[in-house]
């Protein structure tokens, strides 16, 4: 019953070459279900300064409220029977709204779609409720319920303080309570343009539906909005923790700094191999993984990532359309018990300057290697997720991921990894975020430099004994004045 | 040896009058049984290249029948990846890589599944590997104590969340004898006295990693006969156990119970109405008819909904379901307030909803939305062939077969607004329902 259906290709119809309206990425098949992807070159970056979280907010607006003929509950409604919806993520420099449809329900789907993007409602008490969402998402979701996802995005606002970068997402809860509908119908006039919007279809649509897509689409104001300039963020001198006090079990850790590599640069290939080698996201063969939980029980698990992965607790492969012109080398160490926190942390930069000085052996880049050319086709397993990497491609400048990533790999040598290492990878300047119970104790603690010597419940190998020996006496090179403690209650408020 | 080659027509795109994809599950599949009890489906579906393996175990947390040993159907789960004589853990994972893998697994009530996806190419070594693994784990004591110390590792990550403390309250308050009682994590106490259960372990391995509690799925880029003769060929070795666990049965419970949980930091409260159900079937309508209901009252275009969400705004997220179990389990209504002021006025709208079930017969036409909207949905969601073997896995863990997925929503199909009545009556009644609710500390 072999079909041709998911056998895709990949066309990039982009007219905006020729000046007219928004690029079209359509990866055509004859899957029943029909994918639409709108991604919008905006996003948080592009907030107001005064107005944190605009973007995200006017998005969810359009996406989660009313339009001029037909209430929010008339869509859902409308959407029910379907089990269709409209989705939207806000990231820093993207925008998107995504939905798949039965090719059944296709034409009233994608009428309610467009409707959405392009005749919102702003209705009072839409807002209301999806400011209401903002805050506590902030508050509740992730001050209050997730310590790990916590502890991440602060240390992106604390890398990019200052920055266009350096505020979550949502905003602050504070800002979004002087946030007005005409701040969110400001933003969607300035920065929902045509030049701004690629539009993605997948599956087995119409023939001519791309084209009534895109014209649908004209209506927007034509032309982008001046490039936003991105300042270098300015990295930390030594190593900078804030340690986010609250009431919970365990301690967590989220370590990162400022690359200048990105998907499409020389280097990317190489930093991707090293990041794969040192902590590949929810795989158990990296090598913090190894040495963390799998030699000493410490927690549950600990990732690199050279690109932003929000979600990663429930997520195996990060979503498409997160696309940045800045990222951060990031280190996720799982919640661990708070007796060994600290030399957990110990025991992470321990293997991260072991990295740093010694790069891939032979056999492990070899290893690395040939794991991401064959995984690589698992991050485009569903026609969403392939049209999503398509349009970012579309952004880095690059051809086909897959394409682009194995044949980088088919060329990459240890040298260019370990190179690379060197070049981005920094010892001496790290931000740090700690989510932990009684932070002074454990602020006294780093700052004291004692040894913080671990006790097994069952003997140990030799050479993990013996590495402990060194571990539990790593220096960490910390100033008192570089270290702050910081209430849960005061995070994105 | 039994063999079943079950041909299905792929008729997605086809319409009922209904308007609704008429096959659930559109697959062709090959079911075969091994002589020693395993059980093989194979699905070919039209996604290139890649590969997708699920081993489900019939055991999960159902299966921890004695006191103290909560959790331990998850340790297990952990256990497999600690390496056999031929695999230890650092040869299973290079193999792994030299594949592109990605592997998990997961633990649940009922099951345990295992979860390998891979290029068409490695599916003998992955099928090798996997076999030898289920045969062959091998682990010394003190690999098992550093395990159990990832195990609390993850029971602290979770802790961070409310929802996971008010499940475990509201389990711990509806059920009295069965083991659905604790949740898939366990205790705490028993958590942290794992280190001390080797011996326990191997035994829980040696009742239950057994080829009659298996079912191997394998969907994508493959040949069923091709397939079928490499399982034959590194599984069919697998020893058939003798044991069964005897679940005890929950008593029919006798009175309203109520659990209020005290969360230590600020956070929105939390209100769950949950009331005894039934078992998965395919057969009685009865645990069919609380799915359409779950739609019916507490879905985003719920009347309920409408008001609390939309209209008045005191709820932020609404919603209820009843899972499927092999032993009867929990119908659940489930909301988050913004204001603790408001929990009085919220339940009575959730009582309310519930016993205008009992009362009012659903409107014809609004019982076929939600059937229309179960089946899209299920549809929506076979998007890969991990997504498809990932949707079997769950049903095969109640009826060892993906046949049971078309008998399931040809029932939906049947139910009638007296069915949903009939049902509602039976449960929803006060002597069978527990409430939990959870509230922060602090200002909210």
């Amino acid at each position: 019953m072999k079909t041709a259906w998911m056998a895709m290709l990949v066309t990039l119809s982009c007219s905006a070459a020729a000046g007219a309206g928004p690029k079209v990425v359509e990866l055509p098949g004859k899957s029943p279900l029909v994918t639409i992807r709108l991604v919008f070159l905006t996003g948080a970056a592009y907030d107001p300064a005064d107005k944190p979280g605009v973007a995200a907010l006017t998005a969810a607006m359009l996406a989660r409220g009313g339009t001029r003929s037909m209430s929010y509950k008339q869509i859902v409604d409308a959407l029910f029977p379907m089990a269709a919806q409209v989705s939207e993520q806000t990231d820093k420099e993207m925008t998107v709204f995504s939905g798949t449809s039965h090719i059944d329900n296709l034409e009233a789907y994608y009428k309610i779609f467009r409707e959405m993007l392009l005749d919102p409602g702003w209705r009072k008490e839409d807002f209301e409720r999806l400011r209401d969402d903002a805050v506590n998402y902030l508050r509740v979701t992730l001050r209050g319920n997730n310590d790990e996802e916590l502890g991440k995005e602060a240390l992106y606002n604390q890398i990019y303080a200052g920055h266009p970068y350096g505020h979550e997402n949502h905003g602050t809860a504070s800002a979004l309570g002087k946030t007005t509908i005409a701040d969110l119908q400001a933003f969607y006039r300035a920065q929902f343009t045509q030049g701004n919007l690629i539009i993605g279809l997948a599956g087995g649509y119409p023939e001519g539906f791309p084209d009534r897509v895109k014209a649908d689409f004209a209506k927007l104001p034509a032309g982008p909005p001046a490039a936003l300039r991105l300042p270098e963020p300015q990295p930390a001198r030594g190593i900078r923790i804030t340690m986010i006090e609250k009431d919970t079990r365990s301690v967590a850790y989220s370590i990162g700094f400022p690359i200048d590599v990105k998907r499409g640069d020389p280097d990317y290939p190489a930093l991707l191999a090293a990041q794969c080698y040192f902590g590949q996201h929810r795989v158990s063969g990296g090598r913090l993984f190894e040495r963390m939980r799998q030699a000493r029980g410490l927690n549950y698990g600990d990732y690199a990532y050279i690109e932003y992965f929000p979600r990663g607790m429930m997520r195996f492969e990060p979503d498409p359309n997160l696309a940045r012109r800045r990222q951060i080398f990031q280190i996720w160490i799982r919640p661990v018990e708070p007796p060994t926190a600290q030399f957990a942390l110990r025991l992470a930069l321990f293997e991260f300057d072991k990295l740093v000085k010694d790069g891939l052996s032979e056999e492990a880049f070899e290893r690395t290697r040939t794991y991401l050319t064959k995984y690589v086709n698992l991050l485009t397993k569903t026609a969403d997720a392939k049209l999503g990497y398509a349009i970012d491609s579309q952004y880095y400048g690059i051809g086909d991921y897959n394409g682009y990533l194995k044949s980088s790999l088919a060329k990459l040598t240890r040298e260019d990894v370990n190179r690379a290492i060197r070049k981005h990878l920094v010892t001496d300047g790290m931000d740090i975020v700690v989510v932990a119970k009684n932070c002074a104790a454990l602020k006294s603690k780093l700052l004291s430099g004692e040894p913080s010597p671990m006790t097994y419940n069952s003997p140990k190998p030799p050479e993990v004994l013996n590495e402990d020996k060194i571990v539990e006496r790593w220096t960490i090179d910390l100033k008192p004045e570089a270290v702050r403690i910081a209430p849960v209650e005061t995070v994105f408020e | 040896m039994r063999t079943l080659m079950a041909l299905l027509v792929w008729c997605a795109a086809t319409a009922l009058a209904a308007g609704a994809p008429r096959q659930a599950f559109p697959y062709a599949y090959d079911q075969h049984d091994f002589p020693n009890g395993l059980r093989l489906i194979s699905i070919p579906t039209d996604y290139p290249n890649v590969v997708s393996l699920f081993v489900v175990m019939q055991t999960g947390s159902r299966n921890e029948v004695e006191p103290g040993r909560s959790g331990f159907a998850h340790l297990f789960e952990h256990m497999m990846f600690r390496g056999t004589p031929a695999f230890p853990p650092e040869k299973y994972e290079n193999a792994l890589q030299q594949a592109g893998a990605a592997s998990n697994a997961y633990t649940t009530d009922d099951y345990t599944a295992y979860h390998t996806t891979f290029s068409k190419e490695d599916l003998e070594t992955v099928l090798r590997m996997e076999a030898d693994r289920f045969q062959n784990l091998s682990y010394t004591p003190e690999v098992f104590k550093t395990e159990t110390l990832a195990v609390l590792g993850e029971y602290n990550k979770n802790s961070a969340n409310p929802l996971e403390k008010l499940y475990e309250a509201l389990r711990d308050t509806a059920f009295d004898r069965h083991t659905y009682k604790h949740s898939t994590m366990g205790f705490l106490k028993d958590v942290q006295d794992m280190p001390n259960r080797y011996d326990y372990s191997r035994l829980f391995f040696e009742r239950y990693y057994r080829p009659e509690y298996a079912t191997v799925i394998v969907a994508g880029d493959i040949a069923p006969a091709a397939v079928r003769a490499l399982v034959e060929k590194y599984w069919s070795g697998w020893k058939r156990g003798d044991y069964r666990p005897e679940i005890p049965a929950e008593p029919a419970q006798q009175g309203a119970r109520k659990v209020d949980v005290a969360w230590p930091s600020p956070t929105l409260t939390w209100l769950a109405v949950a009331f005894h159900g039934p078992a998965y079937s395919d057969q009685q309508t009865d645990q069919a008819a609380l799915d359409l209901i779950s739609f019916l009252g507490f879905s985003e275009s719920s009347e309920l909904y409408r008001k609390l969400v939309i209209q008045e705004q005191k709820v932020d997220m609404l919603h209820a379901s009843c899972p499927n179990h092999v032993d009867p389990y929990l119908f659940t209504a489930m909301a988050r307030l913004k204001k603790t002021a408001d929990m009085d006025t919220v339940r009575e709208d959730v009582l309310a909803t519930l016993a205008g079930f009992r009362t009012n017969p659903v409107a014809a036409e609004r019982l076929d939305q939600v059937k229309r909207r179960l089946r899209y949905g299920f549809a929506l969601g076979m998007n890969n062939s991990e997504a498809i073997a990932g949707t079997v896995a769950q049903f095969v863990a109640l009826r060892r077969t993906p046949e049971t997925i078309n008998r399931l929503f040809e029932m939906y199909d049947r139910i009638t607004p007296a069915e949903i009545q009939r049902v509602a009556r039976k449960y929803f009644v006060e002597e069978n329902r527990t409430i939990a609710t959870l509230s922060g500390g602090k200002a909210q």
